[in-house]
């Protein structure tokens, strides 16, 4: 069971960062990306993303998510031509702006997509909670409630898996080629889903509670997440990374 | 015992909510230092309610009322928050999946240690301490989600150990597992409770571990405590647990059957297979036969095939099927791979006739689900050939394969999605087109058959009456082929044994029935025939009898034979050769008072 924010294991200096600066790097090459507005820079920025990627050894992971997202920016690339229609004409309802704006639009996407999932592939769940209580004075119960959604997203996704197995088995027809047909026949799923969603929910929470969740707090994590040299430069190539962006 | 219990009760009752029903109706009870309580009983006996009073849940969690007084360590529950509580009182509940709190072994261990402020530099040493007792050090950095359901448990029970409770409760914490990891949870327990001195309480259906571990079972039933005491003592009672129904030890079963027979004195049953040999041996002993050596009269070494019918006249006699009719399921030589693991089946070959009734039995991870999954066509074979009622599985769709095979999971939960019992029984015999007004008739009569409120909604139904509903809306679609994957798992003793009766029914009818089961007992009583699978490929194959006397295939697949078979195979060595091949408690029993009084 891989999903695309599973941990990627390894010791590079990404992996090594403080979970915090991984976080600000993503930022910064989000904030890039949206305020970038030249081609260079937007393919500069998604290279950058790769090439870090590529040096963490999660590139693998990156080019998954890749295979789901340049079918939408084709569509995205598609209904910008149709909206912009200034500018010259190219072929058809093309004019010269909508290829411009378009491609500019899917290049955006792309850039902000990929650096989350990839700093979230380099950092332990666990290290991300107790460094954001730490470092960034998050109150615990927020980034317990967060780390906790995200671990149940592969759980509740098997647990649908087993279900549409066991409605197929029964003669449903999930194995139709229809997508819309299949959509149709999910929707009643989502009731049993959410009720064993809830009760399980409820169940962790009285896990936590009998193990002292409610007598934890800043001080109380065992592993301790302080910002070192590394983690100084890699904010200040940061903060370089987004006044690029300002500037082109 | 001198020192103060460190958990009573004062005739407590609770009611969930705003029910009248008591959930718990006036349990007086006191646990002391030391113990390893085991608690059973059937179904909706209050037995998880029970471990929530003990644990601080209730009243810290569930709403409902709660009379009387609940004291742990002196303290009443009422009075101090379930955080002082869990200091005592360690807890790991039924869902491990949800019990769990962080996504890498290590961590899940740090949470508890961590929040109740254990000084930094003695947490190494505890958790480490923790993973140790339990015998998992090298999981500490594996992610959890990648483990399994044994692993996942001893996790839980390290996490809990970490902080140093004095008080272990567990619910039903062998519900999903094996019998070799079953037992080696039990073993973990028995451990931490003899050399660390924690107080053991643990809620338990399988009779045989509670028996053979516990320094004292209690029994429920309807929210009371019926039965208090020893094994011994509480396992004499068996015609009152069969009431009642809860399963006893098949050995306890055996030696009770022989008081009420009268061949011996009524008394404190024998609750492992070496007492119960040896009383049968003592029994015969002044009959003056002498025993052959045990190789000539080892059942497995003699010719298989005779041994079950001929060399014991006690054997079940398999049913007469006539002319032998087709194979309804064959599968030549599959192979299949889950993509990215070697887990897996390969070179599975296996024929099953209308008819039927096949247990198939291994270890968690030996191939058995994903053996099912190729039957009723959720996976295709990579290699070889699959065909179920004449159709070559790769050719069809699996929902049109349904209409031939139908599959009863192991969690009724995933296969039910209507509002009503009504709707639910009658929708897969809509699926395959039988018009709406026919379908509900005969979901109707089904749904009276099994004694079920069709016009309620399943989710608001017992654990145990879903999966009725979900083996109703099987029975009623008159499939060729019935697969039921761990059709048992979460039922008690008198609900399993409602599942099995009806599913041997449809057998007789002409049904092929194959059930993974991880229940010996069960597969013995029901099941003629056998297969047994270890690392994805079949070890054995064959008359139930025949296979469960056969030590070298059980070893090898890390299966238990059934103590009956145990029993019968030490008794053939040791006693007479006409005791092997006995498979039920009937036969031995028949067998000893035969020989007994000539």
């Amino acid at each position: 069971m891989t999903s695309v924010i599973d941990y990627v294991p390894g010791n590079t200096l990404l992996h090594r960062l403080n979970p915090v600066t991984k976080l600000a790097v993503a930022a910064a090459l989000i904030v890039a990306t949206l305020l970038a507005d030249t081609y260079p820079l937007l393919v500069g920025l998604i290279v950058l993303t790769l090439a870090l990627g590529a040096y963490a050894g999660a590139l693998r992971r990156l080019a998954s998510l890749l295979k789901v997202l340049v079918p939408l920016a084709v569509i995205m690339l598609a209904l910008q031509t149709a909206v912009v229609r200034t500018g010259a004409p190219v072929a058809a309802w093309v004019t010269t702006d909508g290829l411009v704006t378009g491609s500019k639009a899917c290049l955006r996407l792309l850039g902000v997509a990929m650096p989350l999932i990839l700093m979230l592939s380099v950092t332990k769940m666990g290290d991300l909670a107790n460094a954001c209580v730490e470092v960034l004075h998050v109150p615990y119960r927020y980034a317990f409630t967060f780390t906790t959604a995200l671990r149940f997203v592969p759980v509740f996704s098997q647990e649908m898996t087993a279900i549409m197995e066991a409605q197929t088995a029964r003669g449903v027809e999930y194995d139709t080629r229809n997508p819309f047909r299949k959509l149709r026949l999910m929707l009643p799923l989502c009731v049993p889903l959410l009720v064993s969603s809830v009760g399980k929910t409820d169940a962790t929470a009285l896990a936590a509670e009998q193990r002292g969740f409610y007598l934890r707090t800043r001080e109380s994590c065992y592993k301790r997440y302080p910002l070192v040299a590394r983690d100084w430069c890699a904010l200040a190539a940061c903060a370089a990374l987004v006044a690029v962006g300002v500037a082109l | 015992m001198s020192s103060p219990a460190i958990i009573r009760l004062e005739d407590v009752s609770f009611s969930y909510g705003d029910r009248n029903a008591r959930a718990l109706d006036g349990i007086s009870l006191e646990v002391f230092p030391g113990e390893f309580v085991g608690v059973t009983g059937p179904s909706g006996a209050g037995k998880s309610t029970l471990a929530a009073v003990l644990s601080g849940a209730v009243p810290h969690h569930y709403r409902g009322r709660l009379y009387g007084a609940a004291l742990v360590d002196g303290h009443d529950t009422c009075e101090v928050s379930l955080t002082d509580i869990a200091r005592t009182v360690g807890s790991v509940t039924q869902d491990i999946d949800a019990q769990m709190v962080a996504s890498v072994v290590e961590d899940e261990l740090l949470f508890g240690l961590e929040n109740f402020g254990v000084d930094h530099d003695q947490v190494e040493g505890r958790l480490s301490g923790a993973l140790e007792t339990v015998g998992i050090a090298e999981l500490r950095d594996r992610e959890i989600a990648t483990l399994s359901g044994g692993q996942k448990q001893k996790v839980a029970v390290a996490a809990i150990l970490a902080l140093r409770p004095r008080v272990l409760v567990l619910d039903e914490p062998t519900a999903a597992l094996d019998p070799a990891s079953s037992k080696l949870i039990f073993q973990t327990l028995s451990q931490l409770n003899r050399d660390e001195g924690i107080t053991v309480v643990v809620i338990e259906q399988k009779v045989a571990l509670l028996s053979e571990f516990c320094s004292r079972v209690l029994v429920m039933d309807g929210g009371r405590l019926a039965l208090d005491g020893t094994p011994r003592e509480v396992f004499a009672h068996g015609s009152e647990l069969r009431r009642m129904g809860v399963d006893s030890p098949r050995v306890a079963r055996v030696s009770n059957s022989l008081a009420e027979h009268g061949v011996i004195e009524p008394g404190p049953p024998c609750l492992s297979v070496g007492e119960a040999e040896e009383l049968i041996r003592g029994l015969l002993a002044g009959r003056g036969e002498v025993p052959l050596p045990a190789a000539d009269t080892a059942p497995c070494g003699a010719a298989p095939g005779t041994t079950s019918s001929q060399a014991s006249p006690h054997a079940p006699v398999p049913r007469q099927a006539e002319p032998v009719p087709a194979p309804v399921v064959e599968l030549r030589d599959v192979g299949f791979a889950y993509p990215g693991s070697g887990d897996g089946v390969s070179h599975v070959s296996l024929t099953v006739r209308p008819g039927e009734l096949v247990g198939v039995v291994g270890q968690n991870g030996a191939g058995k689900t994903t053996l099912t999954k190729l039957l009723n066509g959720l996976l295709r074979p990579a290699s070889g050939e699959v065909r179920v009622a004449g159709i070559d599985t790769r050719e069809v769709p699996v929902s049109r394969i349904a209409a031939h095979v139908a599959t009863l999971f192991q969690n009724p939960d995933r296969q039910l999605c209507k509002d009503t019992v009504l709707d639910e029984v009658a929708f897969g015999l809509e699926l395959q087109g039988v018009d709406g007004d026919e379908a509900l008739r005969r979901a109707a009569a089904a749904a009276e058959r099994f004694g079920l409120p069709a016009g309620e909604s399943p989710f608001s139904l017992s654990r145990g009456q879903r999966q009725m509903v979900a083996l109703a809306s099987v029975v009623v679609m008159e499939p060729q082929v019935v697969l039921l994957d761990e059709p048992t798992s979460g039922l008690d003793y008198r609900e399993c044994m409602t599942v099995m009766e009806t599913v041997r029914e449809m057998a007789e009818r002409g049904c092929a029935v194959i059930m993974v089961c991880h229940d010996m007992e069960v597969v013995s009583d029901f099941a003629e025939r056998v297969v047994v699978m270890a690392g994805g490929r079949v070890l054995a194959d064959g008359p139930a009898a025949e296979v469960f006397s056969r030590p070298d295939v059980m070893a090898a697949a890390s299966v238990e034979a059934p103590q009956v078979a145990q029993l019968s195979r030490a008794l053939a060595r040791s006693t007479s050769a006409e005791f092997a091949g006995i498979s039920q408690v009937s036969g031995i029993v028949d067998l000893v008072e035969e020989m007994v009084r000539p």
